[in-house]
C-alpha cells in the first residue's frame, strides 16, 4: 500500500445469491425442508475479482454498460455492502453524493432534517449545529428552513442534501453522473464547490455515461464489463477503445 | 486520517458496538423524531402517552375487575403493571421488526450501523414506559394504594425488561429480514401468550398442576419482577430476579451475536 493511496481494491468479489424460486416465508421454507427439497439458487457475481488503486487527488471515471457493476462498485466503496471476497481499503472521509438527503423525514422541517441527515452521514449534533448557518446559506432555502420538507420542491430537497453532504471537504467524493442538482445557478455553484475541493486535494470518483464529461474531467478511467475490469488506463486511450 | 479496511475488521459483535457509539446522535435523533411525528398532529400531544394506559386500565378494570376483586387487591394497579411490562416488550419488538422491514431501505443506500433502527425502537419504547409509569403513579394514588420504598427496585426491573426486549428485538429482526412471515407468526404468538400470561388475571386461577407450566413462559418471570415492587409492595424474590436478569442477558447476547453475524447480509436482503 502506497503512502498516497486513497482507494484500493484487491480481488474484490461481490456475490449475490439469487434463489430460483422466491421463498421469503418461514412457512414455505419449513414445507420445503419437510419435503426434503432444499432451496436451489444461482450465484451471481456482481463484481468479479476487481482490483485497482487510486491515488489521492486523482479524478477517476468509471464507465460501462448498464449492469456492468458500476453501482455495486460504488456501494462496496461507500461501505454499504461488504465484499464477499477480497479487500477494500479507503483512506480519508468519504462523501458518496449518490444518495443526497438519505434518511430525510418529509414531515420534519428543513432544519431538523439537516441534523438528521448529518447524523446519518456520521456527524454529531454539536458539529452540525456549528455549521448550520453555512449549510442553510449554501442551500439557499433560508425562508423555508423551518417548514416541513414535504412542502419543498424536489430541487430544493436535493439542494439541501447537497449542501449537507458537501459542507466540509471530504477526502473522497463519489459522484454519479454529472451532478444536476437544482437550477442552473445552483448547478454552477455546486460544480464550483466540487472543483475547489478537488483542487484542494480531494479524490474524485465519477460514474457517467457521458463520455464528454469523462474526457473533460478525468485523468484515468476504469471500464467495467460484466462485473470485471475490462480496461484501466489513461482517459484518452480508454475512451477511444470504448467508443469503438 | 480515517481509514477503512474491509480486511482488518474487529469481530462484528465488537465492531457494531463501537459503530453504534459513534452514531449515538443518530439514535437520539431517531427516537426524538418518532415521538415528535407520533404526537405532532394531535392536540393532546404527549398527554396521549399518559392517557393511553389510563384509559386502557379503566376499561379493563371495569370489565374484569369484578371477577378478580376478591383474589387481587388493587386490581387496577395489578392490571396496569402487567400491561405496561407486557406492552413494552411486545410493542418494542414489533416496532423494531417493522422499522427494520420498512425503514431498512436506508441501510441499502448509505452506511449506518445496522442495529440503529432496533436500538432506536427500544429507546422509544423505554420513553413510553417511563411516561406510562407516571400514569401508574396517578392510579396508585387515586386508589390509595400504598407507595413504598420497594418502588426503588423499579429501575432494575426496567433495566432487565429493556435488556430482554433489545435481545428479543435483535433475534426477531434478523429472522424477519430472512423470512417475511416472522412478523405475522410473532403477532399470533403474542396474542396467544397474552392470555397464557397472568396479566389480567392472578396466577392462582390455574390449577396447581398447570401452574408448574407457567415457569416455562419467560414473560411470567419478567412481569413478576416488574410488578412485585409496585403491586405487592415488596422486593421480588431474589432467585426470581436472578433468573430474570440471566434470561435477559442471555437473550441479549444471543441476539447481538446473531444479528451482528448476519448484519452484512442485510443490505443484500432488505
Amino acid at each position: 500500500m502506497m503512502e498516497n493511496t486513497a482507494i484500493q481494491l484487491n480481488d474484490v468479489t461481490v456475490r449475490f445469491r439469487i434463489p430460483h424460486e422466491k421463498i421469503p416465508t418461514l412457512q414455505e421454507y419449513a414445507i420445503r425442508w419437510l419435503k426434503g427439497r432444499g432451496v436451489s439458487f444461482t450465484d451471481f457475481n456482481a463484481l468479479n475479482n476487481v482490483s485497482f488503486s487510486i491515488r489521492q487527488g486523482e479524478t477517476v471515471g468509471i464507465i460501462g454498460a448498464n449492469g456492468a457493476g458500476k453501482s455495486t462498485l460504488l456501494k462496496v466503496i461507500s461501505r454499504v455492502i461488504r465484499p464477499t471476497h477480497g479487500r477494500v481499503f479507503l483512506r480519508g472521509r468519504i462523501a458518496p453524493l449518490l444518495e443526497l438527503g438519505a434518511g430525510f423525514d418529509y414531515e420534519m422541517t428543513g432544519r431538523e432534517n439537516i441534523f438528521l441527515n448529518g447524523a446519518v452521514l456520521g456527524f454529531n449534533r454539536k458539529d452540525i449545529a456549528s455549521r448550520l448557518d453555512r449549510i442553510v446559506e449554501f442551500s439557499g432555502i433560508d425562508d423555508f428552513i423551518d417548514a416541513p420538507i414535504r412542502t419543498y420542491s424536489s430541487g430544493m430537497v436535493a439542494r439541501l442534501g447537497f449542501a449537507i453532504a458537501t459542507d466540509i471537504r471530504p477526502d473522497i467524493l463519489i459522484i454519479d453522473e454529472i451532478l444536476a442538482v437544482g437550477d442552473a445557478d445552483f448547478q454552477k455553484k455546486s460544480a464550483a464547490r466540487i472543483l475547489r475541493y478537488h483542487n484542494d486535494g480531494s479524490t474524485v470518483l465519477l460514474v457517467s455515461h457521458n463520455l464528454d464529461s469523462i474526457e473533460n474531467l478525468c485523468d484515468r478511467v476504469i471500464w467495467l464489463e460484466h462485473g470485471a475490469i475490462k480496461m484501466v488506463g489513461w482517459v484518452d486511450d480508454i475512451v477511444k477503445q470504448y467508443s469503438l | 486520517m480515517l481509514e477503512y479496511d474491509s480486511a482488518k475488521r474487529p469481530p462484528p459483535a465488537i465492531d457494531e458496538f463501537f459503530q453504534l457509539i459513534r452514531y449515538r446522535d443518530l439514535i437520539f435523533l431517531m427516537v426524538e423524531n418518532i415521538l415528535k411525528n407520533r404526537y405532532k398532529r394531535s392536540v393532546l400531544g404527549v398527554f396521549w402517552m399518559l392517557l393511553n394506559p389510563l384509559l386502557q386500565t379503566i376499561v379493563l378494570s371495569v370489565a374484569f375487575g369484578t371477577m378478580f376483586k376478591s383474589s387481587v387487591p388493587s386490581y387496577a394497579v395489578y392490571l396496569l403493571t402487567g400491561l405496561l411490562a407486557w406492552n413494552f416488550i411486545t410493542q418494542t419488538t414489533q416496532y423494531a421488526m417493522s422499522s427494520m422491514a420498512y425503514g431498512g431501505g436506508l441501510l441499502k443506500r448509505v452506511y449506518i450501523p445496522r442495529a440503529t433502527y432496533i436500538v432506536a425502537a427500544v429507546g422509544n419504547g423505554l420513553i413510553n414506559l417511563i411516561v406510562s409509569i407516571g400514569a401508574l403513579f396517578i392510579i396508585a394514588i387515586f386508589l390509595n394504594h400504598s407507595i413504598t420504598t420497594a418502588w426503588l427496585f423499579l429501575p432494575i426491573g426496567i433495566m432487565i425488561l429493556t435488556v430482554f426486549s433489545l435481545g428479543l428485538a435483535l433475534l426477531l429482526s434478523t429472522a424477519s429480514v430472512f423470512f417475511t412471515d416472522t412478523v405475522d407468526i410473532y403477532q399470533v404468538m403474542v396474542q396467544a401468550l397474552f392470555f397464557l400470561t397472568p396479566i389480567m388475571y392472578p396466577p392462582s386461577i390455574f390449577p396447581p398442576e398447570l401452574s408448574q407450566l407457567l415457569v416455562l413462559n419467560p414473560f411470567v418471570i419478567l412481569i413478576e419482577i416488574f410488578r412485585a415492587p409496585i403491586h405487592a409492595n415488596c422486593l421480588p424474590d431474589f432467585g426470581l430476579a436472578v433468573k430474570a436478569a440471566s434470561l435477559a442477558l442471555i437473550t441479549l447476547v444471543a441476539g447481538w451475536i446473531l444479528f451482528t453475524r448476519k448484519a452484512d447480509q442485510l443490505a443484500y436482503r432488505l
